[in-house]
């Protein structure tokens, strides 16, 4: 289980635990899951794919941003 | 002494006037929530990107190319003054304008001479306001308010950052109202470009493990080049929202105000009002009493 949080200037997208997050990276799309390692990517224009805790899939389309990934705490910035 | 009509005429309108601030008030302490609103759901994404930049800047290895970042000659200036489209505020904007107009003559009064100063007005009271004051004006931003989203916003703040990088201007300055509560507005003057990068030695010691950790991907130097810009463009937006929220209590402040000596004035007209009444009667049963004993006789 990790802690996701989805945060653009104007609000907050999503904020809870998650099971795995697929993002459209600017080298590639990646995939996160639990204890990953501390990681700082940029992201490119596509499809944000979060897999909740409760099985719930969400997308959430992104025109860029960045993500953190540290302590199973992921946090995306999205424009 | 004056007519009773003529008091009685300026009571009344004394009092619609008194309507009309107080629900400006009112009008203003609602969009005033909105505002704070939104200051408040910017800063998680602000704190979190001066995070990631503080994280980067203190991987950083010195090579790092950032073309935001300082030069040597400080030629040629351009002055941001953010101020609002409406008026009765107080002296909201024209602190903005009074502060640009300073500027032009004491920091940057050497560029000024070279006529190498550039003003760019956002607000039409900007525009009023320093043209009234001779102030050439490069450009304005009349419908910001029309579409204050942070898209928008974001174009603008990327255009004066293009004209950095192109070396049009080697400093950039934001002149604005910073919120501070509804009823105090700080006037700020602050550096846009070159960027602040955050200092090495900041941050939180407990993650120092976990930041020597991370991965960048795909090259630090192209993470920098995203943040930076970025984290500009926030800074931007942050103190346009600023602006917004202190138009917002300055206009709410300045009602309230105004609904005061409303209330004063009528107090005042009704004592003379009062006066006056008694006088006529008193001037009537003078009369009457006159009459009664001329008739008498």
């Amino acid at each position: 289980m990790m802690y996701l949080e989805i945060i653009t200037p104007e609000k907050l997208l999503f904020a809870g635990d998650i099971a795995i997050i697929q993002l459209p990276g600017v080298s590639g799309s990646f995939e996160i899951m639990k204890n990953h390692v501390p990681i700082i990517s940029t992201l490119t224009q596509g499809k944000i794919k979060v897999k909740a805790a409760n099985s719930v899939v969400s997308y959430f389309e992104v025109m860029g941003g960045l993500v953190e990934v540290s302590n199973n705490e992921v946090r995306v910035l999205v424009k | 002494m004056a007519n009773l009509k003529d008091i009685r005429t300026r009571i009344a309108s004394v009092k619609s006037t008194q309507q009309v601030t107080s629900a400006m008030k009112m009008v203003s302490a609602a969009k005033l929530r909105k505002a704070q609103d939104a200051i408040l759901k910017l800063r998680p994404y602000a704190e979190k990107l001066n995070e990631i930049l503080s994280n980067v800047c203190n991987n950083l290895s010195s090579d790092v190319v950032n073309k935001y970042a300082d030069r040597k000659i400080k030629d040629k200036i351009l002055i941001v003054a953010i101020t609002s489209n409406r008026g009765l505020c107080g002296g909201f904007n024209s602190n903005v304008v009074k502060r640009t107009a300073e500027l032009l003559t004491t920091s940057f009064i050497e560029q000024a001479k070279k006529n190498k100063v550039d003003v760019i007005a956002i607000g039409k009271k900007a525009v009023d306001g320093l043209k009234s004051k001779g102030i050439k004006i490069t450009k304005e931003h009349l419908d910001f308010y029309d579409q204050m989203n942070y898209e928008h916003v974001s174009n603008i703040a990327q255009s004066i950052m293009d004209h950095y990088v192109n070396g049009d201007y080697d400093h950039v300055e934001l002149v604005y109202n910073q919120f501070k509560n509804a009823a105090v507005q700080n006037l700020t003057n602050e550096q846009f470009l070159p960027v602040a990068l955050v200092s090495s030695n900041e941050g939180l010691p407990k993650k120092k493990g976990y930041r020597l950790a991370y991965i960048f991907e795909p090259t630090m130097q192209e993470i920098v080049s995203d943040v930076i810009p970025q984290s500009l463009k926030i800074q931007f937006f942050k103190a346009v929202l600023d602006s917004v929220a202190a138009e917002h209590g300055a206009r709410m402040t300045a009602m309230h105000k105004a609904t005061d000596n409303a209330f004063d004035l009528i107090k005042d007209l009704k004592l003379n009002y009062n006066k006056a009444r008694q006088a006529s009667i008193t001037n009537e049963i003078l009369e009457i009493v006159s009459g009664a004993n001329a008739m008498k006789n």
